[in-house]
């Protein structure tokens, strides 16, 4: 699998799906951007009803999220008669923010409330850890490449792009399927506090490849041309945000006039990038679903494709995708998108 | 297409149940110590065992100067301190740090679930309106153990990512650190694992029925199971050329690592699987089976894993293995830092040519037909080691290290 050399060709987004507030599939979540309406709970999600009582037993929301993502992606794959081999060649990098924050808390809980304190759950156990949603994953699919797990808040999704690249660089994965789940819950409300914020949810994946293990017949729907991680250190957060888009944009060797869509997420910071790229970008990009953590900025990136999709305006242009947490981490992925018909 | 550069480890910062900082663990890993006592991070009250092994005579103050302590759990704290400890020990100072590209990547499997269990503890006694303390919250979000890292030797271009692959978490970081600097993505990578100890694990554990009554003790046929632990294992990696250019002390080469994921079962590990991902490692760092002196096993002491485990080891390497340890007899279950601790010692193993010992070990498991090396360390002029994480949900990575050869100045 892996190989004495590093591999520098560009990663390629060849497919994405999503179990979004806006319903199940890709479909879904085309339809619901171009309706604009906000959401953020996804409608009817009872993960034993979803996806059938088989194997489902320990599920939690996220866990649930997780596999019905990955469902949705191979089975539209297949449908459009270009499958997705699973296997070893296939890795699974998933973002997340806590893991399943009730799950977590409920453990726990169990733990003060029984009778005896180690009246746990225990079959409930993988849930608490964070990696559950990507192993029930790999387990349900057959997912035997690498299989990650990265906690990078706002970041996550973006976090999770850079180590699936990395991953494919050094060859140890052929396609990697890249994404970030995050549920909404009582646990996430109530850690959330008073805040004006409204908590979404949902679970979105990339397809990723590169030219050198593409199938035939594979459409590109974007390349990743750079992707910058910085960290504000000064106290200043709008700074680290221009550093950060700056930087991608130099990578890239693309001007803000190329920017056809731009999106922040995390701290409101709209602003700060339309001065960066024009308000034109930016306003392009709804933001219907709420604070949907490490999603955030995957769910950003499909809604810029699912415009792109029908837009032939698009086609060659830049997408800036971009977060800022509340910790003052920013980061910033530029992709050409290339805006191919279906 | 470029060539990638060879990866060094030139730092290291250890907390451990058996010491603190990279001499007294040296030593430690050499004298055999083991690191259990009574638990106290937490009230035991009621559980039926509870010995585990924690960090004694941690001061946070003494390597947390920028950030406000108050601010960071403890697991934080422990991967603040120990990556501090790695690029003093690397001789790197913040001056140098400032200019680099850093890739800073921690594997964790609770993060910051003990804050998260106190304040269930304090939403069970107060009740459901009782409104989340919004300070504790916000220590809660585990890419934080990557960012106060960052943030601690102010380094802006720092690209921080935290692995949540729960027991394998240590070495999934490590060898993240090692692809971004063998690509060239970074200058020098801060790498490694923390948890801290945490009563929802525990009880968990407790549950299963997996806790040990006094030791663990790995491939013994009288194992009760794992005692958890805590602690954090920080390396810092960087180029071979960048390494000689600064004059730095290498303790060892990393060679490659090995990825798979089982996709089998959320917690029985699978022994092919097991075996793949060391035989993925191996190719990685372009080394054959026979030239495997030592294998850190996973090893957490249940009888599945030991047995799953030893079995893999020999399909790998044939019916005779190389000297296979586990150091959870001395350092307990660290969760995310168990494999980062593991190729610390490791790197130790190759730089001070010894073994260190599975130490509480009283009679082999016939089941587990591996030479642990009981008790006692012994001398070995060691070429090739193999660190290994197997976790809960099928993550497993395999590191190598091999040790460094100062070659002939010509």
């Amino acid at each position: 699998m892996s190989s004495s050399t590093i591999h520098r060709d560009r990663p390629l987004i060849t497919a994405w799906s999503a179990v979004s507030p806006f319903g199940l599939g890709r479909d879904a979540f085309a339809a619901g951007v171009g309706r604009g309406q906000p959401a953020h709970e996804v409608p009817d999600f009872d993960v034993r009803k979803v996806l059938g009582k088989a194997g489902t037993r320990t599920y939690d929301r996220a866990t649930g999220l997780a596999v019905t993502t990955v469902r949705e992606l191979l089975a539209e794959a297949e449908a459009a008669r270009s499958p997705i081999a699973t296997g070893g060649g296939t890795a699974l990098v998933l973002g997340t923010t806590l893991g399943s924050a009730d799950s977590c808390a409920g453990f726990s809980r169990a733990s003060f409330e029984g009778d005896k304190p180690y009246d746990v759950p225990a079959q409930l156990m993988p849930n608490v850890l964070m990696n559950g949603p990507a192993a029930a994953t790999a387990i349900r699919f057959d997912l035997k490449g690498p299989n990650t797990t990265v906690a990078g808040g706002a970041a996550g999704g973006l976090l999770a792009l850079g180590y699936a690249r990395r991953l494919l660089a050094a060859g140890r994965a052929e396609r990697a399927v890249v994404g970030a789940v995050e549920e909404q819950s009582p646990t996430r409300e109530w850690l959330a506090g008073d805040t004006d914020r409204t908590i979404g949810e949902g679970g979105v994946v990339l397809l990723v490849e590169t030219a050198r293990t593409l199938p035939p017949g594979r459409r590109v729907l974007a390349e990743l041309l750079a992707l910058d991680v910085r960290l504000d250190i000064d106290d200043d957060p709008a700074q680290a945000l221009a550093d950060t888009v700056r930087e991608a944009l130099d990578q890239a060797g693309a001007t803000p006039e190329e920017v056809w869509a731009a999106a922040v997420t995390g701290q409101p910071a709209g602003e700060q990038l339309a001065a960066l790229v024009g308000t034109e970008a930016v306003g392009r990009v709804p933001a219907l679903l709420g604070d949907t953590g490490s999603a955030a900025t995957v769910f950003s990136l499909t809604t810029v494709l699912s415009l792109a999709e029908h837009d032939p305006t698009a086609a060659g242009r830049v997408a800036v995708i971009a977060s800022l947490d509340h910790q003052g981490l920013a980061a910033c992925a530029v992709l050409r998108l290339t805006g191919g018909d279906r | 297409m470029n060539e990638p550069q060879r990866v060094v480890v030139t730092g290291i910062g250890v907390l451990s149940s058996i010491g603190n900082g990279v001499e007294e663990f040296t030593s430690a890993l050499r004298e055999g110590r083991c690191g259990a006592g009574p638990i106290t991070s937490f009230d035991t009250t009621g559980f039926l065992r509870t010995s585990g092994h924690e960090v004694a005579g941690f001061e946070p103050e003494q390597w947390i100067h920028r950030l406000p302590i108050e601010q960071l759990g403890r697991a934080t704290q422990f991967t603040v301190a120990a990556a501090r400890m790695a690029v003093q020990d690397a001789g790197l100072d913040e001056r140098e740090l400032a200019g680099l590209r850093a890739q800073i990547t921690v594997g964790t499997t609770d993060g910051e679930a003990g804050e998260l269990d106190r304040m269930m503890a304090e939403s069970v006694a107060k009740g459901p309106e009782h409104p989340a303390d919004q300070l504790v919250a916000g220590r809660l979000p585990s890419h934080q153990l990557a960012l106060a890292v960052a943030r601690e030797l102010r380094l802006p271009r720092a690209v921080p990512a935290v692995l949540g692959t729960a027991c394998a978490a240590g070495n999934y970081a490590i060898g993240d650190g090692f692809d971004a600097v063998r690509g060239g993505e970074a200058d020098i990578a801060i790498v490694g694992g923390a948890d801290a100890i945490c009563r929802r694990t525990f009880a968990g554990f407790s549950r299963l029925g997996l806790v040990s009554s006094d030791y663990c003790r790995p491939f013994d046929a009288d194992r009760e199971g794992l005692l958890t632990a805590e602690g954090a294992g920080v390396l810092v990696l960087e180029t071979l050329e960048s390494a000689r250019r600064r004059g730095a002390r290498i303790y060892a080469e990393l060679l490659g690592y090995g990825l798979n994921c089982d996709a089998h079962h959320p917690t029985a590990p699978d022994q092919a699987s097991v075996a793949r991902c060391m035989e993925l490692a191996l190719a990685d760092a372009g080394v054959k089976a026979a030239e495997v002196d030592l294998v850190s096993a996973h090893g957490t002491g249940t009888p599945t894993n030991d047995i799953t485990e030893t079995r893999a080891i020999r399909e790998v390497f044939g019916d005779t293995p190389p000297r296979t340890v586990a150091l959870k007899a001395m350092l307990g279950h660290s969760m995310g830092a168990a494999s980062a601790l593991g190729a610390a010692a490791s790197a130790i193993a190759l730089a001070h040519g010894f073994v260190p010992p599975t130490v509480n070990h009283r009679t082999t498991d016939p089941q587990c037909q591996i030479d642990c090396v009981p008790n006692h360390s012994v001398p070995a002029d060691l070429r090739v080691v193999v660190n290994n994480g197997l976790a809960f949900g099928g993550n497993n990575a395999s590191v190598v290290l091999g040790r460094h050869e100062e070659e002939p100045s010509r």
